[in-house]
């Protein structure tokens, strides 16, 4: 044993130090690489699942809204079809009915026009008469001045009796 | 009186030894003192380590600095080295728990025993003392691979067993772990099951012989540990300092490969053993044995 430690200079002092040197470097590797290194691997881990996950949920999601995206445009196409229909179907009633009111009231129109149109007729009848009258009247009373006589007179009043 | 004195001076000088003037560089088993510090010798070995602590502590800075969640230059590099590591490591424990236990420590040697390795190989021997002995002016180099020590593989296997027993403790229990040196539980089974098995009378003696033959082995493990690596080592420094004596220009190139070479394969060995070994010492002998058992029960049915 003495041989062996005198060849290969054995010295406890020295086996200490290298421990001691190991130890330093254990530490260094442990707590400035291994851990930080391991920890950041992991959220790495982490955020790439979580993304992964999102992805895929992403994925579902969007097919889901392609889904109720095509229901909600199919629904929408027929809605807006039976609106469109029912719309054209209302027009062509209201169409019809606006119509019918025109004719009414066109006809009113006539009738109302028929109606002033006798109303003046008449009326201008009557003015006319009444304007024929007068001129009777003054053209006997011109005539009558004219022809003052007796025989006139008399004859006249004749004519007026038979009359 | 002055007569006497030039005379003595000329005695002192006819027995002084004769010096070579040539300088001289020898390989040597251990590593040479290079200083002191107190009674304690600093020899090139230990200072190399202190260069390999200088290196580890800057590397490490520079990841810990530069760690990002999208890695870059030397994290990438890490990551790999550490992620491969740890993939070798889960096959050789088995176990993602044993290897996350013991593999910063089993990193942590390979990564010393590596750059010590190396270290030996850069051409800066040409730096160091030169010093006078009664053989003559020695040159001492003050770089020598931390590993062509035996102190530092000596202290490196002892670290390794030693720490390998204190966690076969934790994992299994001092009890157990005590009963793997000192079988006194196969003694204690003559008495429970001699009626059972008679056969038990001659096993439980080879079993409590087996035991101390255990830690004998664990003695073992140390020697050739540190023997390993030192010898290979070691034999390299004196196989590059041969060829550089054959023919200092070119001849070492190759075999300055070849030692990076056995450099890792050292470095990876030893600290693949210390896995295994750590390994071992967290299994139960008896769970181990009854779980063979069993699966040769399995088979014979």
């Amino acid at each position: 044993m003495d041989s062996f430690i005198t060849t290969f200079h054995i010295d406890w002092k020295i086996i200490i130090a290298q421990a001691i040197n190991f130890g330093l470097i254990f530490l260094l590797i442990y707590f400035f690489a291994l851990k930080p290194i391991k920890k950041i691997m992991s959220e790495r881990t982490t955020s790439i699942e979580g993304g992964l996950n999102d992805a895929k949920n992403n994925k579902a999601l969007l097919a889901k809204t392609q889904k109720e995206y095509n229901e909600i445009i199919v629904r929408a196409r027929t809605e807006a079809h039976e609106i469109f229909l029912e719309g054209k179907k209302e027009a062509e009633d209201k169409k019809k009915i606006m119509i019918e009111n025109a004719k009414v009231e066109v006809e009113n129109m006539i009738l109302s026009g028929k109606k002033s149109l006798e109303s003046e007729k008449i009326k201008i009848i009557e003015e006319a008469k009444g304007e024929i009258v007068s001129l009777v009247v003054k053209a006997t009373e011109k005539l009558l001045e004219s022809h003052k006589d007796e025989n006139f007179d008399k004859k006249a009043l004749e004519q007026i009796k038979k009359i | 009186m002055n007569e006497n004195i030039n005379q003595n001076k000329i005695n002192e000088i006819a027995n002084t030894p004769v010096v070579s003037q040539e300088i001289s560089h020898e390989s040597t088993l251990y590593a040479e003192p290079i200083g002191h510090i107190g009674s304690m010798q600093i020899t090139n070995s230990l200072f190399t380590t202190w260069i390999v602590v200088i290196i580890v502590l800057i590397l490490t800075l520079i990841i810990k600095i530069k760690a990002k969640l999208i890695p870059k230059g030397i994290q990438n590099v890490f990551e790999v080295l550490v992620e491969g590591a740890m993939d070798l490591a889960d096959q050789v424990t088995g176990s993602k728990k044993i290897t996350a236990k013991v593999f910063p420590l089993a990193f942590s040697i390979f990564i010393f025993v590596l750059i010590s390795n190396w270290l030996g190989i850069l051409p800066l021997g040409g730096f160091g003392l030169v010093e006078t002995t009664e053989h003559g002016r020695a040159f001492i180099p003050f770089i020598r691979s931390g590993t062509a020590d035996i102190n530092t593989t000596l202290s490196l296997g002892i670290m390794s067993v030693i720490g390998a027993n204190i966690f076969g403790i934790l994992s299994i229990g001092l009890w157990k772990m005590f009963n793997k040196y000192v079988n006194l539980k196969a003694f204690g089974e003559i008495v429970t099951k001699v009626r059972k098995e008679p056969a038990i009378l001659i096993s439980a003696p080879i079993m409590f012989f087996v035991g101390i033959l255990e830690l004998v082995g664990e003695f073992a493990k140390i020697a050739s540990l540190s023997f390993r690596l030192f010898g290979n080592v070691f034999a390299g420094e004196v196989l590059l300092m041969s060829m550089s004596a054959i023919l200092a220009y070119g001849l070492p190139i190759p075999f300055m490969g070849l030692e990076l070479f056995v450099g890792f394969i050292q470095a990876f060995i030893f600290s693949i053993l210390t896995l295994v070994y750590f390994t071992i010492a967290a299994q139960d002998h008896d769970e181990h044995e009854e779980d063979e058992g069993k699966h040769v029960k399995e088979v014979l049915v």
